[in-house]
């Protein structure tokens, strides 16, 4: 009935809606119909299969009847009869995708088991597809990790058989684990990291007894393998020809670690063990760490053929290694070996063998050596594994054969029945490529194997239960939890990190000295690493009582000392030490000293550093000019520094790094990670040494940064902010940017910034609108408008922003010709004594002795102390207040300002001619040294006083022309509003860092302050120059 | 089925922006989408055509794998494209391109293109990221910018070619070590016989379907 009602419903006709139960019927008449592929069919099967998938998902999520005939008709079955026959590649690619597309999308989890519960799956999984066709390869690998993906406690059951011993899923999968295609050796490791994280215990056991062994050996090798071509090509390229396939190789060793540390991370105790016992004996001892010290190695034994790399290399990584796994029985056991181990490991490998036996309190039954598996992954796990229970697999013979080298030909399913030596030629002609990566692995591996029997590296098992016997006294020893225990003993009995002391030697260049430093940072930041191995190694011992208590033992000397001297190297003019190993230099040994906000650092190494730090400052004081690059330079370099903090993660990441140093930047690698090239970079070179040693040594005396950044962005004005604006200058212009919209706004310059500014609607007041440092502003006038200015301003250096986009361009249009002018001067002269300024603060940080009596060398305290000093007198204080304040008047006019500057930098000496000139200049160098911006808040000066004040000024010979110059500026009369303002600006003085000294004429008791040294100043010449000195700073 | 070069892809971004379904589409079109059907796949490859040559993509999603580092890393460094997808009826979807684009950038080849998709275009009623914002967001970054519907199938054609003819470009500017797969570019079996003797009634059905 059934049965008719399909052949006539649904079984010859294609029913319209393609989303039926009776679609569904149809198609498996077709399916029954074409049981056998034929050339005539293969089109109509794979749109068939096709069609199955979309309709059984469609079901799934609608119609639950469909499901329901698919499994009662038991269609999967077709799905493997199709494939036992030679189908081809077409037919084959449809009928994985289709089980792709099914097992990926159905949600319906009864569904799901049904379609697993009649062991089809397995069958097909196990099935051999022609894998030399990297689409089948592709299509296959994938549906065996959309399968993994869909494991959980319940579906591992139609996976794993507990009684027959058998997980094909996971067994077939790990044969492609060393894959040519590198998606599918992802593929592969996706799926074992979605096979372990599965909890099921019997599942796991199986995993480890069987499986465990043989696929972490052939892993471990093939690690290995990948690290010796590493080696190759470093030893190869000096000159940096293949980048490319040294990054590659480099991403490829991480990508191993990545992926051991995921599988370490899942915590499965019994699995890791295993893991942590092949990585250990087969891998990071055998390979790694006896590279370190490869002379020795010749000089013991003479085994001087069993593989291994440069120390370099071993060093760099090793690096890797401690940056990236962190599970503890393996970093720690090797970090014990590396910093404990002695000699008799060459002799006897048995040593590192009990570390891991005692370390884990299991037997380890792993020979140490680099060695090839005994045989292949897939002979190892037919032999673990019961070959009777596994009856899906017939032709389980040819399993002996590696799985990448298949002889098949994809041909084969095409012309089935016929010409079968045409296929064999065919394949092989196509695995070409394959087979010759086989053939010099096979030959790699023949030979090393040869290699590692010659050399006796590794001693065979009858030796080695002697040698446990003897040895077995020093295990305490190796042991050891106590920290200060190495610095008891002499280096020497300690090959391996004595190895990585001496490449800390930089005298001739640093090309191991910085991998050492990554090492053994690298050691200190591992989780994994116990603190008790490192304290006293590369943390400060923490016991300040037992044998280490005197203040040499507190630390570890003869790292420091080594560190100190990579310190000192790099001072030096042509120092091979790049930038990058003395900023790893010195955060090291900031760990090693530094404990608990207090230093350990003895005074010889303290001064030693301090030598440094003189040496690097007169380094730089060569390059100390007054030229513009420089100061740009110098804040470039202090940004950078304090930017980017070096990651040593990243920095092992790269594998330019790997190569010998290099000079040139034509290679592309980054300037700290090169020695520099040409005269710019010299400086650039001197500047960040100096930077960072002078950092360390701040570090090292607990003192605080005081003097960088130059500018102190606290006491800047940001956009946004609302200002007072009542005493200070103002210029109106219409501001017209690049795309033409116009803007009016007021010009305010500060003594740092220069700031565009929009009125409020309280009057006095503005809001800014653009703020930018007069340092980097570009004025240029225009020639065919005399009241226009261009004006440009760049981001400043600490924004961080890569694309320098100027932060403004634009036009700027005043009023008239002679506003315009006065603006362009003050602009101009801004910017170079902003500059200026910032170049003084830099002389003093280099202590160049001050040729300038300007320079505001003393700090602070000398002024307050002054204030204090200068408050006791009384009498003087208003008379000199005034006085000053017309000093300031005077300098409003534009064109006096500009003569003046240039009297401003050069001796006192011809300071003492006339007291007025006298008085007219310190003013204005007050400006340009006055030690913070002060912004003119809160300083609300009455209007009338200032009258006054002007009227007492035009007393005075000198400022005769102050009505004139603020007429010129600001008249009364301006158009613009509000007038109030324009008025203020008219009767102020200019700057608003003459704000200090406007507001003290309104308050007696700080106007004292001010007004007392000018006093002083003017009684002349007998003042000494320091004093003089301090007055300018008062302003 | 001999091709000049196969271009590997990878497809990002949060979970249900539709990933594996415009890989379907674009892999297998004849799944229409009808009665809100959602069909999508983890692996898919077909055959396309520029500049007169034939090119493989091979699109691997990387769905589900997540949870492990090794694995994300190493699927950014075998890809020659990626595409980057958000879904433009879910804004945090959209939110969250900076992170998949900063692990992009940090694991895969600098040289690596990669286009951002806005997939769901047709369900406009809906939408919570305006095309603007796409197209902003590519153009400050860097990256070629499309909006998609994997169920119309919109545009999805042009997202998968328009990556590849960008990654075409870049080797016929030299940009590309296409000598090195580990760049997500292998290079044809140029002279391999079995090209010869592949029967053509199957290669015309393969291409037809737009499968393989």
């Amino acid at each position: 009935m059934f049965r008719s009602r399909s052949w006539f419903g649904g079984g010859l006709w294609k029913p319209k809606n393609p989303h039926s139960l009776e679609h569904l019927k149809y198609l498996y008449n077709v399916l029954s119909k074409n049981q056998i592929v034929s050339e005539s069919n293969r089109g109509l099967l794979v749109e068939t299969l096709r069609s199955i998938a979309e309709i059984l998902i469609w079901g799934d999520q609608n119609d639950s009847s469909v499901f329901d005939f698919f499994l009662e008709k038991n269609m999967l079955s077709f799905f493997l009869k199709i494939m036992k026959q030679k189908c081809g590649s077409y037919v084959c690619v449809q009928l994985l995708q289709t089980l792709n597309i099914l097992f990926e999308n159905i949600r319906n989890e009864t569904s799901l088991y049904y379609l697993l519960s009649n062991n089809h799956v397995n069958s097909i999984i196990v099935h051999k597809f022609d894998f030399s066709d990297e689409e089948v390869m592709a299509y296959y690998i994938s549906f065996l990790k959309t399968l993994s993906l869909k494991l959980n406690g319940h579906t591992i059951h139609f996976f794993y058989n507990e009684h027959t011993n058998d997980f094909p899923l996971y067994t077939e999968a790990i044969k492609f684990f060393n894959h040519s295609e590198s998606m599918v050796r992802i593929a592969v490791r996706t799926l074992t990291l979605n096979v372990y994280r599965v909890e099921d215990r019997s599942m796991l056991r199986f995993i480890r007894d069987r499986t465990a062994a043989p696929y972490f050996s052939n892993l471990v090798w093939f690690i290995g393998n990948h690290v010796l071509e590493l080696d190759a090509c470093v030893r190869n390229d000096a000159d940096h020809q293949s980048k490319n396939r040294l990054a590659d190789l480099v991403a490829e060793h991480l990508d191993h670690l990545h992926y051991l540390n995921d599988i370490l991370c899942l915590d499965i105790a019994d699995l890791n063990h295993v893991l942590t016992d092949h990585l250990l004996n087969k891998l990071l001892v055998p390979l790694y760490v006896f590279s370190l010290d490869r002379q020795k190695v010749k000089l013991s034994a003479s085994k001087n053929s069993s593989p291994y790399v440069s120390s370099v290399v071993s060093l760099f990584l090793l690096s890797q290694v401690f940056l990236i796994l962190t599970h503890a029985p393996l970093v720690d056991t090797l970090a014990k070996i590396i910093l404990h181990a002695d000699r008799l490991i060459f002799s006897n490998s048995s040593t590192q063998d009990k570390i891991v036996l005692l370390q884990q309190g299991k037997t380890s039954v792993i020979q140490p050596g680099f060695l090839p598996p005994t045989e292949s992954l897939e002979i190892s796990l037919e032999t673990s594994l019961d070959v009777s229970s596994r009856s899906i697999s017939g032709d389980s013979a040819d399993l002996a054969s590696p799985c990448i080298s298949e002889p098949r030909s994809r041909q084969s399913s095409i012309e089935e029945s016929t010409n079968t030596t045409e296929q064999g030629s065919e394949g092989k002609a196509k695995n070409d490529s394959e087979d010759m990566n086989l053939n010099i692995t096979d030959e790699e591996k023949h030979m090393l194997k040869v290699l590692a029997c010659q050399s006796g590296a590794v001693p065979c098992p009858s030796t080695v239960s002697g040698d446990v016997q003897a040895l077995s006294s020093e295990g305490p020893m190796l042991l050891s939890p106590e920290g200060p225990v190495p610095l008891a003993q002499p280096l020497s009995t300690q090959p391996f990190i004595e190895s990585v002391y001496n490449a800390l030697n930089c005298q001739e260049n640093d090309y191991a000295a910085l991998f050492a430093l990554c090492l053994l940072y690298a050691f200190g930041k591992n989780k994994g690493v116990s603190g008790a191995l490192l304290h006293g190694v590369l943390y400060p011992c923490q016991r300040p009582e037992g044998p280490c208590s005197p203040l040499s033992h507190r630390y570890n000397v003869p790292v420091v000392e080594r560190l100190v001297s990579v310190i000192t190297l790099s001072c030096q003019p042509n120092a091979k030490v790049r930038l990058v190993t003395l900023e790893l230099t010195i955060r090291l040994l900031t760990q090693i000293v530094i404990h608990a906000n207090s230093s350990f650092l003895q005074d010889c190494h303290l001064a030693a550093i301090e030598g440094a730090k003189e040496e690097s400052s007169s380094v730089l004081r060569n390059f100390y000019k007054s030229e513009e690059i420089f100061l740009d330079m110098f804040e470039d370099e202090y940004h950078e520094m304090k930017k980017k903090p070096l990651n040593v993660e990243w920095l092992t990441m790269d594998s330019n790094v790997l190569l010998p140093p290099t000079g040139t930047p034509l290679t592309g690698i980054e300037f700290g990670k090169r020695l520099p090239c040409g005269e710019v970079e010299r400086a650039r070179r001197a500047i960040r040494v100096f930077l960072m040693i002078r950092d360390l040594s701040l570090v090292l005396g607990m003192e605080e940064e005081r003097a960088l950044p130059l500018t102190d962005t606290t006491a800047c004005v940001q956009v946004d902010h609302v200002l007072n604006l009542n005493n200070s200058d103002l210029i109106g212009c219409t501001v017209v940017s690049k795309d033409g919209t116009r803007v009016h706004r007021f010009l305010v310059i500060d003594v740092i910034q220069l700031i565009l500014v929009e009125p409020t609607r309280r009057l006095g007041y503005g809001v800014a609108k653009l703020v930018g440092f007069l340092q980097d502003i570009e004025v240029t006038g225009d020639k065919d408008d005399s009241r226009c200015l261009h004006i440009t301003i760049h981001q400043p250096l600490s924004s961080g922003a890569s694309k320098r986009v100027p932060l403004l361009a634009a036009k700027f249009i005043f009023d008239d010709h002679i506003r315009c002018m006065a603006a362009k001067q003050r602009l101009t002269k801004g910017r170079s004594k902003a500059r200026q300024k910032k170049m003084v603060q830099i002389a003093r940080l280099l202590d160049i002795p001050a040729s300038q009596p300007s320079v505001p060398s003393s700090a602070y305290n000398l002024l307050t102390a002054r204030r204090q000093e200068s408050a006791l007198r009384g009498g003087v204080r208003i008379a000199g207040g005034r006085e000053q304040r017309q000093l300031y008047n005077i300098q409003k006019m534009p064109g006096h300002a500009a003569a003046l500057r240039r009297e401003s930098t050069p001796s006192p000496s011809n300071t003492s001619k006339s007291p007025d000139r006298t008085r007219v200049r310190e003013s204005s160098r007050s400006r340009e040294v006055s030690p913070k911006p002060l912004r003119p808040r809160s300083e609300e000066i009455p209007l009338e006083d200032i009258a006054k004040v002007k009227e007492q000024g035009a007393l005075l010979k000198d400022t005769v022309s102050v009505p004139s110059s603020s007429s010129v500026l600001v008249p009364n009369s301006t158009s613009y509003s509000p007038s109030h303002m324009s008025y203020q600006t008219a009767a102020v003085s200019e700057s608003v860092s003459t704000g200090s000294s406007t507001s003290s004429s309104s308050s007696p008791p700080e106007q004292s302050e001010e007004t007392s040294f000018t006093r002083q100043a003017s009684q002349g010449s007998k003042n000494s120059g320091q004093r003089r000195r301090g007055q300018v700073e008062t302003v | 089925m001999s091709y000049a070069y196969l271009f590997k892809y990878i497809i990002i971004g949060d979970t249900g922006v539709g990933k594996s379904c415009l890989l379907l589409q674009f892999t297998d079109k004849r799944f229409q989408p009808v009665h809100d059907l959602t069909i999508g796949v983890e692996f898919g490859a077909r055959m396309i055509t520029i500049d007169g040559k034939q090119i493989k993509l091979q699109i691997w999603d990387t769905a589900g794998q997540e949870a492990f580092r090794s694995i994300t890393r190493s699927y950014y460094r075998g890809a020659a494209g990626a595409l980057l997808v958000y879904d433009i009826t879910r804004r945090e979807t959209f939110n969250h391109l900076t992170t998949w684009l900063e692990d992009a950038r940090q694991h895969s080849n600098s040289n690596m293109v990669i286009m951002l998709i806005g997939n769901k275009s047709d369900l406009e009623t809906r939408r919570e990221v305006k095309k603007e914002e796409g197209e902003a967001f590519a153009h400050e970054h860097g990256l070629i910018f499309m909006e998609t519907s994997a169920k119309t199938a919109a545009n999805v054609e042009e997202a998968f070619i328009n990556t590849a003819k960008e990654i075409y470009e870049k080797i016929q500017e030299g940009v590309f070590d296409i000598n090195n797969e580990a760049n997500g570019i292998k290079i044809g079996p140029q002279h391999s016989p079995t090209n010869a003797s592949l029967p053509s009634s199957g290669q015309g059905a393969g291409q037809g379907g737009g499968c393989c």
